[in-house]
């Protein structure tokens, strides 16, 4: 073989080698990248954990005059029934707000010691999507399970601790710690173990479970309980509905929008990324091209020595070999180079990553290196194809 | 293989003749195993076209040829890679020899595809027909006459039932061109293998157990 090969590479064109390799190197660059990056986004971006996506949280707008008197803004019970006729909504749900003091203390251990009067809220447990045994309260116990908004921590992460040096906290961590909870005042007042199960962007209050609720609610309160909710929480078929978006309107409620606006940016972002990785697949193609036309250049320069060796016995698959030995050496060339080149920019980027988020969880590659073993393979089996082709056109004496 | 036989087998080109007088086209012939055959012609009789069609690399005949009775047209690629590596081997009038590779390397590069031949063999070849100073030359740097008996050596580096010579002495002189027959006839004797020579006039002595006028 070594013969052969010493026949073969004549005529080899270095140039054109060079050209393809690093044509298609940036093709490949660009398409592993393209997935990679948005696998990493994905991560950032998870979807609530705590909400499926098809819930919708409906408050009645607050005016002027509803604001000081505190009427109109809760939902009736003709309200709610008016929505379930409606027909978009499967399932309603009503938010319980707690009708008793609550305050809470945080230590973080050496570092800083929070205290605030703050608030429960509870929605039916149907709507919370945490495994049942983390949300379950049962009368006597000490321990609370709480979701607290996703805001807080950003608050603390982004706002506080930024500007006082502290160390920034992840979901992790702070699931770990335990909040002190007091409620009520005086005799009439209670302590008690705040577990944070999780943190939740869509849902903009601090849940409790609903037993919990009902239960202090009963046991604590030291003001009228408010009947009435002021949100409610569905759950519709299809968001997308044009129903739903008119009935609010023509009510006067609001919904929460973020929800549509982060899943447009995920959009955006997934038609930007298709538009850079179309690019890298065009770029690989022609590339692919500049290699298949420098074979046949190489194969047609050397028609007369291939035609020999099949002449004097050699099999159109041995003299294809050298050539197809070549190109797919480049090619696993090129992927190993851009899996490189792919690591180090990600490097990059995720140190930025993990400085504005410091939940991220940086997922895997296999992804992206299953997509550039599969380019790598069909291209690769496309070339073999190609070069015995060629010669057994030469086998067959047509040109 | 056996034997080789042309059933009525004429070049496409001569199809509109009709002057054909030749003791193999349109004729059926057989060439045996172990028997020795000298085909005599005059230029443009199809000479060259013969080498072509038996070893498969032209099929524009009308007729028949088969080996051993089987219909040559209906082999497979990996069937005639076969015949070229262990039943047929020829001399190219064209030598088809690689002229960027040195005497020896056209040599190895089929004896390496076989493993037919010792390295001792191959050198004694060489100096048999007075070209081991040439080993290591460049082919393309070498005369016609020296290439021939390269090209033979290198047809001799693989088992084989036929060996097939296209003018394998056009331009060597007597001497060499008889020591080149009593190598092919002993290489052709310890195989058992039969020779089919062709010439244009000059032609390499040996004892013929038939000659054709193409």
């Amino acid at each position: 073989m070594k013969l052969v090969w010493k026949l073969l590479r004549q005529h080899i064109s270095i140039p054109q080698f060079v050209g393809f390799f690093f044509a298609n190197l940036v093709g490949v660059v660009i398409i592993l990248l393209g997935v990679q990056f948005y696998n990493d986004y994905q991560a950032i971006d998870q979807e609530d954990s705590f909400m499926k996506a098809d819930y919708m949280i409906v408050n009645k707008k607050i005016g002027a005059l509803s604001g000081l008197t505190g009427a109109g803004s809760t939902f009736s019970q003709e309200d709610v029934d008016d929505i379930k006729e409606a027909g978009f909504a499967e399932h309603i749900g009503a938010f319980t707000p707690s009708s008793f003091n609550v305050r809470a203390r945080f230590d973080v251990e050496g570092f800083v010691s929070f205290s605030t009067e703050m608030f429960f809220e509870s929605v039916p447990d149907e709507f919370v999507d945490v495994k049942s045994d983390a949300w379950k309260y049962q009368e006597g116990d000490n321990e609370i399970p709480i979701i607290l908004p996703k805001n807080y921590l950003d608050l603390y992460n982004f706002g506080y601790a930024q500007g006082k040096g502290l160390p920034k906290l992840s979901e992790g961590i702070l699931g770990a710690m335990k909040l002190n909870i007091q409620i009520g005042r005086g005799e009439n007042s209670g302590e008690f173990v705040g577990r944070i199960v999780g943190f939740s962007s869509r849902l903009n209050t601090i849940l409790v479970p609903e037993a919990f609720m009902q239960w202090a609610n009963g046991r604590f309160a030291n003001q009228a309980v408010v009947k009435e909710p002021t949100r409610l929480i569905l759950e519709v078929s299809n968001p997308t509905d044009e129903r739903i978006t008119s009935y609010l309107q023509d009510h006067d409620y609001e919904t929460d929008e973020e929800k549509l606006d982060a899943s447009k940016t995920t959009f955006i972002l997934r038609v930007i990324v298709s538009i850079v990785m179309v690019v890298g697949v065009v770029i690989s193609i022609l590339s692919f091209y500049i290699l298949m036309l420098s074979v046949f250049l190489l194969v047609q320069k050397n028609s007369t020595k291939l035609e020999n060796l099949l002449l004097i016995g050699y099999s159109p698959a041995k003299v294809s070999f050298p050539y197809q030995a070549l190109t797919v050496g480049l090619n696993v060339l090129v992927l190993l180079l851009a899996v490189v080149i792919m690591l180090v920019v990600r490097g990059a980027y995720l140190n930025m990553f993990e400085n504005f988020f410091p939940d991220f969880e940086a997922p895997g590659i296999w992804q992206a290196l299953g997509v550039g073993l599969a380019l790598l393979v069909i291209v690769s089996i496309f070339n073999i194809i190609a070069v015995y082709g060629k010669v057994m056109s030469i086998w067959k004496r047509k040109d | 293989m056996e034997k080789i036989q042309l059933r009525h087998t004429l070049p496409n080109v001569f199809q509109s003749r009709t002057d054909m007088v030749s003791d193999i086209w349109l004729r059926d012939v057989t060439f045996e195993k172990g028997k020795r055959y000298l085909v005599e012609a005059n230029s443009g009789t199809g000479k060259s076209s013969l080498c072509s069609y038996i070893y498969g690399y032209r099929h524009d005949y009308q007729g028949e040829i088969l080996f051993d009775g089987e219909d040559i047209r209906m082999y497979s690629v990996a069937q005639w890679t076969n015949i070229r590596q262990k039943h047929f081997a020829l001399l190219w009038q064209e030598l088809r020899m690689f002229p960027e590779l040195t005497a020896w390397e056209n040599v190895d590069i089929k004896n390496k595809l076989t493993g037919h031949q010792t390295k001792e063999q191959i050198l004694l070849w060489f100096e048999m027909l007075g070209i081991s100073d040439k080993l290591d030359a460049k082919m393309g740097r070498m005369s016609f006459g020296q290439q021939q008996r390269v090209a033979l050596i290198r047809a001799l580096c693989q088992p084989f039932d036929f060996l097939f010579v296209d003018e394998p002495i056009s331009h060597l002189d007597d001497t060499n061109a008889d020591i080149m027959g009593s190598i092919m006839m002993a290489e052709a004797e310890k195989q058992g293998a039969g020779i089919i020579a062709t010439s244009i006039g000059k032609h390499i002595e040996m004892p013929y157990h038939q000659v054709f006028k193409l």
